[in-house]
């Protein structure tokens, strides 16, 4: 039984930024970057909890969305063929992606045994093929390898994962939320993953004594008995999945004002960062934010809210810059924002 | 990179990216332009804007990408599995060279595909495999060697806008309405006409002699090695002709494509202001963005006056060759000079530099894929087993897998982190003259950076006083390193045998976790050793130090000597540490950051 999420004491940034990629899976994932034992990995299973469900073609190991231009072969073959592909729901799913994971694995790779016994070819499917339109998970990130980020790197990119190896030419889509949670003490991302999530946030211990012994409480009634626990926040958690049913329902409507692609572009030319995607991320996640507190149009206060967690991971830092000038600005331009 | 979301831009959507599109609009043209790299930071839609030329291309023109883990059999050709098992034969299927025939073959982040492939692409696109290439690379990531760079046609640089105006165009680009498509559809349709148009009549152009005359000369101007330049110049300018409607190739037209087909074969790329600058004078009336998107040309030409603005600060200029060192210090900070070594190295390299080859041909190190051809024994049992698994049944199995010769596939094996590169830094006081500390920094941290982009590991070991000490611990954090460097005081003696057994030490400890490890170790002194260990004589101390750490395997030296050899004083003692260590020797005016990175990637390969 998983810890809930709505358990989760303080951690304010942390269950934002997951709720936010809920509300809008195209924000492009978020970075949890904090030291052990701060709710991480406990924040992201949880969340599964809360995810909605998605409309998917039937039984497609790929998690086709009927609605797309972009189809697995074999749903291409079947939307050829019979001119429609059938529906079912599925509910997101956070799916996991170990640190040592093989190429194979995570790419999908030939169906040997499948090969030997009928000597047909068939693609087995990696983890990509779970992920698609689902979180996928990396705790620690920074410690994947290097050809494996790569990978991950290339098919995020393509919002698609191509298979050209060994005689399997095989691709499907493989748009997923990668959620990564690292200790930065244990080593570097590569600057171009780092720009790969959308948000970034930071996560401490807390250090409001009278939170951790909350913390503490909570835990072990919930280690006693799980079911008592649950019921306590049943509430709680029926509220929050609702909210974000609704903010994706109505995310669409969200108005974003002029003014306020004005502000987003101020914050990011003050602190000169490289390329469009913190502002496109800003955008898109001040509308998540604003639908989720039931605004009909962007509101400074909602870009504010975002900006940080857009920008914490891409303020410049080639290996010979001091972040700190950069980091400072930041927040001074965020703290004259609402005045 | 494309942010998930939204699917694939469309061509004339794409905001001021003039240059870039003019390229790929011209290898559209004239495939034998010989392709399109783009080139810039993450996220300012090098990936995007190539995906869109897909829209361009003529009905039935494939578009082909290779991912990064791509194998040799999937790029050439590879048993077609099926036929086998059911005829038996031995049928070959077309690789994804074969597929791109008469196309587009799109690698993105070329800099990160393995050296070995891109080879083998651009071998075959030479000898007449029929497809044109389009990459796209983030040089933070890691340099590419000028030898394939060079095989570019063209090539397209992507800058942050500085100016917030053109930033918002483009946010606000990214969340338009859907109802728009219909225009920009339009746009890209009218567009395509127009290089069909243009292709069609391509062969017909003419190159007078003035034209090709001025071409060569702009090559010879820009000291470009080999013929490719003039070639990619001749033809893009005869594609641009085209494009314009005009029936032979001016020297405008020649203008107007220089940079994209120069700016990635001379030795150092253009400052950015100067590039721009020209751009500004060859503003032609009959600008193609004219008839296609009116918006375009206008931020194209605000692009341009933006460099020197406050945001500018990604278009620093690095100093030209033959400009005395001095003015680059002139700033005074030493974050300037650090900034300007870095770029400078940075640039020098992604002509000469080259990564790193960790591959391994021992049995050590990771199993990253299976290869047909081994020089050892290593078999992959994977590999093999899938190799083996459509012929089963004809084989007639029925027990065991029955496995043959032609089945066998071998392990290409990678060792992560292959090197440490240790540092040992003399900070005595002899050093304390500023610039010459700057210099020193300088050098370590682009040195730094290229161990970044091979992923190698680092250590740095400073001496002065009485002692030497480790300040970095071998780390792959680049960015530690490069914090605690910053930190490290000068003053005092000089503890050279102190500095030598400390490395002595340490390239111990490391060997006994890592036995494979490769070792290069640079020392950066003047060498006038005046603080001993023991009682023993200094000189005596160095003699043995140097001894123990000349019998370590695996380990290759190099000195940059500091020493003023304009003076009076000189005395060539660090020409004399590297005759007792087998090491290369630089003098203080070799310690450019471009030199010395250099020589330790040469050191590293």
């Amino acid at each position: 039984m998983v810890f809930p999420f709505t358990g989760i004491v303080s951690q304010e940034d942390m269950k934002l930024g997951l709720t936010l990629n809920v509300v809008d899976p195209t924000i492009g994932g978020l970075l949890i970057m904090g030291e052990k034992g701060t709710g991480k990995s406990t924040a992201v299973r949880s969340l599964a909890e809360l995810l909605p469900e998605i409309v998917v073609s039937r039984s497609c190991p790929f998690n086709c969305d009927p609605d797309a231009g972009q189809l697995c072969a074999n749903c291409s073959e079947k939307l050829a063929r019979d001119g429609t592909l059938q529906r079912e729901k599925r509910r997101m799913r956070v799916v996991e992606l170990p640190l040592g994971i093989t190429e194979d694995r995570l790419v999908g790779t030939l169906d040997i045994e499948h090969a030997l016994k009928q000597g047909e070819k068939r693609f087995e499917p990696g983890i990509l093929a779970d992920a698609n339109r689902n979180f996928l998970y990396v705790d620690e990130v920074n410690l994947l390898e290097d050809h494996i980020i790569d990978l991950l790197l290339d098919s995020a990119a393509m919002g698609q994962n191509v298979v050209e190896r060994e005689g399997v030419s095989f691709s499907h889509p493989a748009r997923f939320i990668l959620v990564g949670t690292m200790n930065p003490e244990e080593g570097d991302l590569r600057p171009q993953l780092l720009d790969r999530f959308g948000l970034c946030v930071y996560v401490q211990s807390v250090r409001d004594k009278s939170l951790r012994v909350e913390i503490l409480k909570r835990r072990s009634r919930f280690d006693i008995d799980p079911e008592g626990f649950l019921g306590e926040v049943q509430k709680d958690q029926q509220t929050l999945s609702e909210e974000i049913v609704r903010a994706r329902a109505n995310l669409p409507g969200v108005h974003m004002p002029d003014e306020m692609l004005g502000r987003i572009v101020e914050i990011t030319t003050a602190v000169r960062v490289d390329g469009h995607r913190s502002d496109i991320v800003i955008l898109r996640a001040a509308r998540a934010l604003a639908s989720l507190r039931g605004h009909g149009a962007v509101e400074a206060g909602d870009v504010r809210d975002v900006a940080a967690p857009a920008l914490n991971h891409r303020l410049k830092r080639t290996p010979f810059e001091d972040i700190g000038s950069e980091r400072k600005k930041l927040d001074e331009v965020l703290h004259a924002f609402t005045g | 990179m494309r942010l998930p979301g939204r699917g694939s831009m469309f061509f004339s959507e794409m905001i001021g990216l003039g240059k870039a599109k003019l390229a790929l609009v011209l290898n559209c043209i004239d495939p034998c332009i010989g392709g399109v790299l783009l080139l810039g930071d993450k996220g300012t839609g090098k990936s995007t804007l190539a995906r869109a030329v897909a829209r361009l291309l003529p009905d039935g023109m494939p578009w082909v990408e290779v991912p990064l883990n791509v194998t040799e059999d999937a790029l050439m050709e590879s048993v077609d599995l099926e036929d086998a098992v059911r005829t038996g034969r031995h049928t070959l299927q077309p690789g994804l060279l074969a597929r791109a025939r008469g196309g587009v073959l799109f690698i993105d982040d070329v800099n990160l595909l393995n050296s070995d492939i891109l080879n083998l692409i651009l071998t075959n696109r030479d000898n007449g495999a029929g497809f044109s290439l389009i990459a796209t690379m983030n040089p933070q990531e890691g340099p590419i060697s000028s030898k394939l760079i060079d095989h570019f046609g063209l090539c397209a640089l992507f800058e942050t806008p500085a100016r917030t105006a053109l930033r918002l165009k483009v946010l606000k680009r990214s969340d338009r309405d859907e109802a728009q498509n219909g225009w920009f559809e339009n746009l890209d349709a009218r567009l395509r006409k127009r290089i069909d148009r243009a292709r069609a009549q391509l062969d017909a152009i003419t190159v007078p002699d003035e034209a090709t005359g001025y071409a060569v000369e702009a090559c010879m101007a820009a000291c470009i090695e080999g013929h490719r330049g003039d070639l990619a110049l001749e033809r893009a300018a005869r594609a641009y002709a085209g494009f314009c409607l005009a029936g032979s190739v001016s020297r405008k037209h020649v203008e107007r494509v220089l940079p994209l087909a120069l700016i990635h074969r001379k030795r150092e790329l253009m400052p950015p202001e100067e590039e721009e600058i020209r751009e500004q004078e060859l503003k032609e009336p009959e600008n193609r963005d004219k008839q296609t998107e009116p918006e375009d040309r206008e931020n194209e030409s605000s692009d341009g006056s933006s460099d020197s603005g406050p945001g500018g600060q990604t278009a620093i200029p690095k100093p030209r060759e033959g400009r005395p060192r001095e003015e680059v210090f002139q700033t005074g900070e030493p974050f300037k000079v650090r900034r300007i070594s870095f770029r400078k190295d940075r640039l020098e390299r992604r002509v000469s530099g080259r990564r790193t080859s960790t591959r391994f041909a021992g049995k050590g190190g990771r199993y990253v894929k299976s290869i047909l051809r081994a020089r050892e024994p290593d078999i992959a049992a994977d590999a093999t087993l899938r190799a083996a698994a459509p012929w089963q049944l004809k084989r007639g199995r029925t027990g065991s897998i029955i496995i043959r010769d032609e089945d066998f596939r071998f392990k290409q094996r990678e060792k992560k982190m292959g090197h440490l590169v240790i540092f040992v830094v003399d900070c005595s006081g002899s050093m304390g003259a500023k610039r010459r500390m700057i210099e020193t920094k300088g050098a370590v941290l682009s040195l730094l950076m290229d161990c970044y982009h091979k992923r190698d590991k680092v250590s740095l070991i400073a001496f002065r006083k009485d002692r030497a000490e480790v300040v970095i611990p071998p780390t792959s954090s680049v960015e530690l390193a490069s914090r605690k460097l910053q930190d490290i005081p000068v003053g005092g003696k000089t503890p050279l045998p102190a500095a030598l057994f400390t490395t002595y030490n340490l390239i111990r400890q490391v060997r006994i976790k890592e036995p494979q490890m490769r070792f290069v170790v640079a020392i950066v002194s003047d060498g006038r050793a005046n603080q001993g260990q023991s009682g023993m004589p200094v000189r005596e101390e160095i003699a043995r130090g140097a001894a123990m750490l000349k019998e370590q395997q695996n380990t290759d030296f190099i000195i940059v000597d500091t020493e003023d050899k304009s003076g009076f004083m000189r005395a060539d003692l660090a020409r004399r540490l590297a005759g007792a260590l087998g090491a290369d020797y630089f003098t203080a005016d070799d310690l450019k950051a471009d030199y010395l990175a250099g020589l330790v990637s040469s050191r590293t390969v």
